[in-house]
């Protein structure tokens, strides 16, 4: 079956649930939120306040679920929504946000609309109106099983790379390891030092750990699309694997949304509680320091602030164990002013990334970064998702900052900083410290 | 005989010392939220204005706004202020009677047509002229003739400006405020049951100053005076922060000095001066005095629900109707709730999946 603005409206019907319904009777009307969107900030324009993205879905919700709209419905009175106004929503829903949560939290009366964002690409997905990039990335994920088209041989060959720098074992489909690692496709391709990374801090660690050759990839465009359907078939590949792995742990990595499309909406989406636990790798990190099980050498003697990404801090509730990683390597730490819950998005967040059409309006968005950078003084910008990174890295080559800054992954740094005992060859037991 | 002489000659002629006046200047700015830098202009511009002439009204009144302004004061520099101006008629205070009364403020008005003002005491009785009346002539009559030729009207004392006492429930002379029968002149409403003097002589201060009236609140009210409520400037304040209460008028805590609010203080919703200015030359108000604030200088304060009813309880019986009205609301939410329910499980039944194939093709 094709899609179809029926479909969408019928989509916004079964999907239109009580939250959204009381968040469209609270709302007051104020445009605080617009405020806190960086597309409204650094444009100006009243269209890209939050709530107005929501509008079809508001006048269905209407139409269908209040005792007046279906009296103005029924009497002829009320305007259906029109192929015309989801093709004029289509790039304020999927371009100019990035589900980054900020209007969330300024909203007074508690409407979280970044759920309704989502709830809202749930229909203009089923209607017809997704955009083409986002589209493809969505078609790779499903029939090549990662949305840059990652397939495992380029995995093999990035854990061949790690082994021989690490002289170490990365471990592939080890039945009863502790912990599953996945990655995403960005880290494979574009910042693969990760693997080294996580090889020598769990090897020091002595986490017990493995990738899974049928499940390495942990991003879910099916989510960003707004598509519960694929996005659950996404997460169905991962419950597979660590169930077929038995693992107790499965370690979301350093990407922003896949830590939202396991953790948060993974079990929703499969229809059942995991027989495993999903842990962020920061989470993890910060857990063995407080272990006493990671220790590091030395400082940055740079200047270095954090870049939250969105849905591992203020959606995804990790907020100090950064900070905490992050004291531990280096001594001139400093914070962006809006920092923490509060952070301004890169602006590719949401599939935001993934649509070209977006590029214009997502390096303008950009300025607010900048802004926030701006005599700030810091050589090194760490963040803890690689399409942060990516953001960034775009981001500052287009303001000729790339010079000044450099943008790190946290994971990364702390490995550098990693204080390697000296063990026995045979790597089975910890030996004491030869002098 | 019109007196031509400036304020600064009458004040003199008075035997008020230069330095006298400057310190009313000084309190009268500070009071108006003037800086300090207003205050030589303040006492310029009243050493050099000419006495305007006052045509007082009182209507539908207990003559408590007299007595507060004549008495409470009396003798001190408002007093006397408040004698330099013209005062050409004022049924309570004048000598003449009769028809040679209704002379004077006829003689004034001619006169200075189009400068004097008009201070209005009382509310005005619309349900029949003949409540209150003044040498045969209604109360709305009287009001409309004078205000005709008025630079401004001051609506001195709750009656005159919101209908006050009279006005209460049920209204039985049908009693207006000025402002519901005067619509096209400048009317500064100076409320209070009565309102503080200083209030009064502050605000013809300030015309006489400036030749314009101050800047009002949205119920006609100066703002420099009228600007924060009676709580946000009441001494007992950070006991209200710190949530200690007097329970009852005799127990620790009222002894203590603590928060009223709980005996029915209307501090919180009355905009006033009081707790600023203080009565009896700056001697107490009635918070300092062990009593809540009635809320007199607001609209229907009689009407509020009792003197001693704490502002945070209703004022009405509404147990029985918000049971009605609750279980009424939960029938009809729980009606709506199950259409809307299955309205969504239907929409949720026909779902069907959506396929990499749909949007390949889309």
């Amino acid at each position: 079956m094709s899609t179809s603005l029926e479909r969408g409206i019928r989509t916004w019907v079964a999907q239109i649930d009580a939250p959204i319904a009381s968040f469209f009777t609270s709302c007051v009307h104020c445009g605080i939120c617009a405020d806190a969107c960086l597309f409204f900030t650094e444009t100006g324009d009243p269209k890209y306040t939050p709530i107005h993205k929501l509008e079809p879905m508001r006048r269905v919700w209407q139409q269908e679920y209040t005792f007046w709209g279906r009296l103005a419905k029924r009497l002829g009175f009320s305007k259906p929504v029109t192929e015309d106004e989801l093709k004029e929503w289509e790039p304020l829903v999927y371009d100019s946000c990035t589900l980054c949560g900020r209007c969330s939290m300024v909203c007074p009366v508690g409407n979280d609309i970044t759920y309704m964002i989502r709830k809202m690409r749930e229909g203009m997905v089923a209607a017809g109106y997704a955009p083409e990039g986002l589209k493809a990335a969505t078609s790779r994920s499903i029939r090549i099983g990662s949305p840059m088209g990652v397939r495992l041989p380029a995995l093999q060959a990035q854990i061949k790379a790690a082994e021989a720098e690490t002289g170490l074992t990365v471990p592939l489909d080890q039945e009863g390891a502790d912990y599953l690692m996945l990655l995403s496709s960005a880290e494979i391709m574009q910042f693969s030092e990760i693997i080294s990374a996580v090889t020598r801090i769990f090897d020091e660690a002595k986490v017990s750990w493995t990738l899974a050759s049928k499940a390495f990839e942990a991003t879910n465009s099916g989510m960003q699309i707004g598509s519960s359907d694929l996005a659950a078939q996404l997460v169905q590949r991962i419950v597979d694997a660590a169930e077929a792995l038995k693992v107790k742990y499965v370690i979301s990595p350093e990407c922003g949304h896949a830590y939202t499309a396991l953790r948060w909406e993974g079990p929703n989406l499969v229809g059942r509680a995991y027989p495993f636990k999903v842990i962020h790798i920061l989470e993890l990190l910060d857990e063995l320091r407080a272990e006493g099980r990671l220790k590091t050498d030395g400082f940055e003697d740079q200047r270095v602030t954090f870049h939250d990404p969105c849905q591992i801090v203020r959606r995804g509730g990790i907020v100090e164990p950064p900070r905490n990683l992050l004291n531990m390597v280096a001594k001139d730490f400093v914070e962006m002013e809006e920092h923490g819950i509060m952070n301004w998005c890169c602006g590719g967040g949401g599939g935001v990334s993934a649509n070209e059409r977006a590029d214009p309006i997502r390096r303008k968005a950009f300025d607010r970064k900048k802004h926030q950078l701006e005599g700030m003084g810091v050589a090194k910008l760490v963040t803890a998702c690689s399409n942060c990174r990516n953001m960034l890295e775009e981001g500052l080559e287009d303001n000729h900052l790339d010079e000044d800054i450099e943008v790190v992954g946290l994971a990364e740094m702390l490995a550098e900083h990693l204080a390697v005992s000296n063990r026995a060859d045979t790597g089975e037991s910890t030996s004491t410290a030869k002098e | 005989m019109k007196d031509t002489r400036t304020v600064g000659e009458i004040l003199s002629s008075q035997g008020i010392s230069r330095r006298g006046f400057l310190k009313f200047c000084a309190a009268t700015a500070s009071m108006m939220a003037m800086p300090p830098s207003m205050v030589p202009a303040v006492a310029q511009a009243l050493s050099n204005a000419r006495r305007p002439s006052v045509i007082w009204l009182s209507f539908q009144e207990c003559t408590g706004c007299t007595e507060s302004l004549t008495r409470s004061h009396s003798p001190t520099l408002e007093g006397l202020l408040f004698d330099s101006i013209s005062l050409d008629y004022h049924h309570t205070l004048q000598v003449a009677a009769g028809s040679a009364a209704e002379e004077a403020r006829e003689h004034a008005m001619q006169e200075n047509d189009g400068s004097y003002l008009v201070v209005v005491d009382g509310s005005i009785p619309l349900g029949n002229p003949g409540y209150s009346t003044i040498a045969g002539i209604s109360n709305v009559d009287m009001l409309k003739e004078t205000a005709a030729g008025a630079a401004a009207i001051v609506a001195v004392g709750t009656c005159a400006a919101f209908g006050g006492i009279p006005h209460a429930n049920p209204n039985p002379t049908g009693a207006v405020a000025v402002s519901d029968i005067i619509k096209d002149k400048p009317i500064i409403n100076v409320s209070g049951c009565p309102p503080i003097p200083i209030v009064i002589t502050g605000v013809l201060a300030h015309y006489l100053t400036f030749g314009k009236v101050p800047e009002l609140d949205d119920l006609g009210r100066p703002t420099a005076f009228f600007g924060q409520t009676i709580h946000d400037r009441c001494y007992r304040r950070p006991f209200y922060d710190k949530g200690l209460f007097a329970e009852t008028f005799d127990d620790e805590g009222a002894q203590q000095g603590w928060c009223l609010y709980k005996l029915g203080c209307k501090g919180p919703v009355t905009y006033n001066a009081c707790a600023v200015s203080k009565w009896n030359s700056g001697t107490s108000f009635p918070i300092q005095s062990g009593h809540g604030c009635f809320g007199c200088s607001e609209p229907d304060f009689w009407d509020s629900g009792g003197f001693y009813r704490p502002l945070s309880a209703t004022t009405a019986d509404v147990g029985t109707l918000a049971g009605v009205a609750a279980l009424a609301g939960a029938a009809a939410g729980a009606a709506i709730g199950r259409m809307n329910r299955s309205h969504r499980a239907r929409a949720q039944a026909r779902h069907e999946k959506l396929t990499i194939d749909d949007i390949e093709e889309s």
